[in-house]
C-alpha cells in the first residue's frame, strides 16, 4: 500500500522531471502495454546495495502489473558479461539485463540488443532522452541515432583520503589534498610509514589485483597526459609517448617516491579498496565507497568519519579527467515483442523514483540529470557535491568491441612494469602488439 | 530364429550399451565437436565458420599461447617429477611401521580433501612477502621473497602448492605398492649381505615400477589439467609467468568469446597429453622389460 508520503514524494518527483525536462511523467502509474500474460527475464549484477534496490523495484512492478512476471537472476559483477555470452550461444540468454557500458560495444557490433524506444521510457523524443543525461553517458548508449541503452548507476572514480593520517603528518586534507601526480607523489611519501621494507602504511596505492582495476586508475592518467588508447585506423597507441609518460606517472609512485609496494595488498576482488579500508593505504583512487561498506569494514573510521573523498589527482576545472563507468539497462534483440514492451515498461516503473534508489544506494551516482540532484535527501549526503563532480568530470573507458582483450594486455603491462621492473615501452609495446592482433582478428571474424 | 551364441552377444551389448552411450554424449562427443569447432571462428552469438587452419596458425604467431605452452610443460615436469618423488620418500618414511605413522597418514591425506578454493586462497596469504612462509624462513637469513609477484618464483610456488596438495595421494598409491612387495624379498637380501639402499635400488624400485608408472602418468595429467591453482593464486601472471594452456583456453572461450581458437589450443593440449603418455608408456614398459 501506498503511504501518503510516498505519494507525495513520488508526485514531486514526477512533477520535478516534468517541469525541468518537458519530458512525460516517470509515475509509476503507468500501465503495461499489454494485458497478456508476460514471464521476463533478467539479470543483474551483485552488489549489496544496488542489486536489492533493482529487485524491490521489479517487484513492486509485478505487482502492480500482475500479467507479468519477472525471473530475477544475479552474477558476480566480473562473471556477468561473461554469462551473458553463454547466454546468447545456448539460447538462455535474459530477455533483458545490465551490462557494463564498456560491454556496449561488444553487444551492439554483434546486433544483440535492441534499440530503445525512448518514448516508450517517458521520453518525448531521443534529443530529450539524450538531453536527460550528461553527454560522455549516452555516447555508449546511443549508436546510429538511436538509444541502444537506458543509462543508470553512473559514477567518477575519486580519490579517498584518510584524513586522521593527513593531520598525523601535519597535512591539511582539505588545502594539502593533491591536485597533480607530482603532488600527489610528494604527499604520498609524507604519509609512507617504513620499517625496513615493509611497508607499515603505504602513502598511496594502485589497485594490482584485477584487470578492470587496472584500467579505472590507468585510463584518466592516459587522458590527462594527452594520450589516445587508438589511433582513428583503430591502431592501439598507448606505447606512444603519451602512454610511456602516463604508465611512468603510474610507476613513480613505488619507483620514485617509494610509497607504494605493488606486491604487497590484502585488496581482494571485489573489494580493491580494503588496503585503503584497514588503514594499510592513506590514499586510494576508486568509486565513491558507501559507508556501510566503510562500516563493514573499520567502524572506527566510519562512525568517527575521518574520510573524505576529494577529486582524483590530475582533475583540473577545464578538462574531465577522473574515470567515470557505468551500467545501462538492455534489451535482448531475441527476445519477443511482447517482452520487449514489457521491458521497457518496466525501466520506466524502475527509474521512476530516482530518490529512494539513491537513499537504497548511496553514494553511486545516478545516470540521468532530472529527478534527484535537487532533493533535498540527496543533498545532504556527505561530500555529495565531490561524488558527483567526480561523475560529471568523468572521461569513459575506450569504446571497443575487444574491451576485454585491451584491459588483460594492460594489466600484464602494469604488471611487467611495477612487479617486476620491465622496461615501461617494452611492457607497452608488448601489451599495443596484443591489442592489435586482437583488433585484427576481431575484424577478420 | 537367433542362435544362443548370438543372444548372449546381444545381451552383453545391451548392457554395455547405456556406457557407451554415456561415453558418445558426454565424452567422445564434447571431443569430436571440439576438434571440429578449432576449425572454425565462432564467438558464441553467430553461428560457427570455417576458416581451416587458421585458428591453429594464428596461435603459433601468438607469443601469449607460447609462453602459456612454455609454461605448462614446466608446470607438468615439475610437478610431475616432485610429486612422485614426494610422494614415494612419503610412502617410504610411513612404511618404516613406526609408532603414530597412522596419524601422519591421515593428517597428510587432509591436504588432498581440502576444498581447492581454500587451498588457493591460504596459500595466497602464506605466500604474502609479509606472510608465514617468509616469516619462518626469516630465522634462516632469508629476506623478504615475493613468491607470487616475481617472476621467476611464482611458477615455482605454483608447483610447490601442487606438490603440498597432491603428494599425499600418491604416497597412498606407492604405500600400497610398498606393503604388495613379498617380505621374504628383503629377508633374502638381508642375508645376502645387501645393505638399504641396495635393497632399495634393486628391489624396491623395480618391484614399485608398475606404482611409479601410474603415479607419474595419473601426476603428468592431473598438472596438463590444472586450472585453479594458478588461476586463483597468481591469475596467470605477474606477466604471463603463470598463465597456462588451461587458463588461456578458459580466458580465449569465455572472456574473448573465441570458442573456435580455445578450441585450436584445446586440442593442442589433447596432442600434449597424448604425446606424454606414450613416450611415459614407452619408456616404462621398456623398463619394466629390463627389469623383469
Amino acid at each position: 500500500m501506498t503511504t501518503r508520503r510516498e505519494f507525495l514524494r513520488r508526485t514531486t518527483v514526477g512533477a520535478a522531471a516534468v517541469g525541468v525536462l518537458g519530458a512525460p511523467a516517470f509515475g509509476a502509474a503507468q500501465g503495461a502495454p499489454t494485458r497478456t500474460p508476460v514471464k521476463l527475464t533478467f539479470w543483474t549484477w551483485e552488489n549489496p546495495q544496488q542489486r536489492p534496490w533493482l529487485k524491490k523495484r521489479i517487484d513492486q512492478y509485478t505487482q502492480q502489473h500482475p500479467n507479468v512476471s519477472v525471473e530475477f537472476q544475479y552474477f558476480a559483477f566480473s562473471d556477468l558479461g561473461k554469462k551473458v555470452s553463454v547466454g546468447y550461444a545456448t539460447g538462455t540468454a535474459p530477455d533483458g539485463y545490465t551490462t557494463g557500458d564498456w560491454l556496449m560495444p561488444t553487444w551492439l557490433t554483434r546486433k544483440l540488443i535492441v534499440p530503445l524506444d525512448v518514448q516508450q521510457l517517458g521520453y518525448a523524443s531521443l534529443d530529450a532522452f539524450r538531453d536527460d543525461h550528461a553527454p560522455a553517458f549516452v555516447a555508449g548508449a546511443i549508436h546510429e541515432g538511436k538509444a541502444y541503452g537506458y543509462p543508470l548507476w553512473f559514477y567518477g572514480v575519486l580519490n579517498h583520503v584518510n584524513t586522521k593520517q593527513f593531520k598525523e603528518v601535519g597535512l591539511d586534507p582539505v588545502k594539502d589534498q593533491p591536485k597533480t601526480w607530482t603532488e600527489l607523489g610528494e604527499v604520498a611519501k609524507r604519509l609512507t610509514i617504513k620499517q625496513g621494507n615493509k611497508f607499515t602504511r603505504q602513502g598511496f596505492k594502485f589497485a594490482m589485483h584485477a584487470a578492470q582495476w587496472t584500467m579505472i586508475q590507468f585510463n584518466p592518467i592516459v587522458s590527462q597526459v594527452g594520450g589516445q588508447w587508438f589511433d582513428a585506423s583503430g591502431r592501439c597507441t598507448i606505447n606512444n609517448e603519451a602512454g610511456v609518460k602516463a604508465m611512468t606517472i603510474r610507476a613513480s609512485l613505488a619507483r620514485q617516491y617509494g610509497a607504494e609496494d605493488p606486491a604487497d595488498s590484502i585488496a581482494t576482488f571485489p573489494l580493491p579498496q580494503m588496503d585503503w579500508l584497514k588503514e594499510r593505504c592513506a590514499m586510494f583512487s576508486c568509486h565513491p565507497i558507501p559507508p556501510a561498506a566503510i562500516k563493514s569494514q573499520n567502524p572506527v573510521m566510519e562512525s568517527e568519519g575521518y574520510f573524505l573523498p576529494v577529486q582524483m589527482a590530475g582533475v583540473t576545472p577545464d578538462k574531465r579527467y577522473t574515470t567515470c563507468y557505468g551500467f545501462n539497462f538492455v534489451v535482448n534483440a531475441r527476445a519477443p515483442k511482447a517482452k520487449q514492451e514489457a521491458l521497457h515498461d518496466m525501466y520506466r516503473f524502475v527509474m521512476s523514483d530516482l530518490v529512494d534508489c539513491w537513499e537504497a544506494t548511496a553514494p553511486f551516482t545516478l545516470a540521468r540529470k532530472s529527478g534527484w540532484t535537487d532533493d533535498p535527501r540527496v543533498k545532504s549526503f556527505p561530500h555529495v557535491q565531490e561524488i558527483i563532480k567526480a561523475k560529471d568530470n568523468g572521461v569513459f573507458f575506450p569504446r571497443t568491441p575487444i574491451w576485454t582483450e585491451l584491459a588483460d594486455a594492460m594489466h600484464r603491462a602494469a604488471q611487467k612494469v611495477m612487479l617486476n621492473n620491465a622496461d615501461i615501452k617494452t611492457a607497452l609495446d608488448e601489451a599495443a602488439a596484443e591489442v592489435d592482433r586482437a583488433t585484427a582478428e576481431f575484424k577478420k571474424s | 530364429m537367433i542362435s544362443y551364441r548370438w543372444r548372449i552377444r546381444l545381451w552383453g551389448m545391451a548392457f554395455v550399451a547405456p556406457t557407451i552411450a554415456y561415453f558418445l554424449v558426454f565424452k567422445y562427443g564434447p571431443m569430436l565437436w571440439a576438434m571440429g569447432l578449432s576449425f572454425t571462428s565462432y564467438d558464441m552469438m553467430k553461428p560457427p565458420r570455417w576458416v581451416g587452419l587458421e585458428n591453429y596458425a594464428s596461435i603459433v604467431r601468438d607469443p601469449i599461447f607460447r609462453a602459456a605452452l612454455l609454461n605448462t610443460l614446466v608446470y607438468i615436469a615439475g610437478s610431475t617429477v616432485f610429486i612422485t618423488l614426494m610422494a614415494l620418500g612419503l610412502a617410504l618414511a610411513i612404511n618404516t611401521r613406526g609408532r603414530g605413522r597412522r596419524v601422519c597418514m591421515s593428517g597428510m591425506f587432509l591436504t588432498n580433501i581440502m576444498p581447492i578454493l581454500a587451498v588457493c586462497l591460504v596459500w595466497r596469504f602464506l605466500f604474502h612477502p609479509h606472510g608465514l612462509v617468509n616469516q619462518l624462513l626469516r630465522p634462516l637469513g632469508f629476506g623478504r621473497i615475493d613468491w607470487l609477484t616475481d617472476s621467476t618464483l611464482a611458477m615455482p610456488a605454483i608447483i610447490l602448492v601442487t606438490v603440498w596438495r597432491f603428494a599425499p595421494y600418491f604416497m597412498v598409491v606407492f604405500l600400497a605398492g610398498l606393503l604388495a612387495i613379498p617380505p621374504e624379498y628383503y629377508e633374502a637380501a638381508e642375508i645376502d649381505g645387501a645393505d638399504v639402499l641396495r635393497r632399495f635400488r634393486h628391489l624396491t624400485l623395480p618391484l614399485l615400477m608398475p606404482v611409479t608408472f601410474f603415479v607419474v602418468v595419473v601426476a603428468a595429467l592431473l598438472s596438463a589439467r590444472i586450472f585453479l591453482m594458478p588461476y586463483i593464486i597468481t591469475g596467470g601472471g605477474p606477466g604471463n609467468a603463470t598463465r597456462v594452456l588451461s587458463m588461456l583456453i578458459y580466458e580465449t572461450g569465455f572472456s574473448y568469446m573465441k570458442m573456435g581458437r580455445a578450441a585450436a589450443i584445446s586440442v593442442v593440449l589433447f596432442a600434449i597429453v597424448m604425446v606424454l603418455t606414450v613416450v611415459q608408456m614407452k619408456l616404462f614398459t621398456r623398463g619394466e622389460e629390463d627389469y623383469a
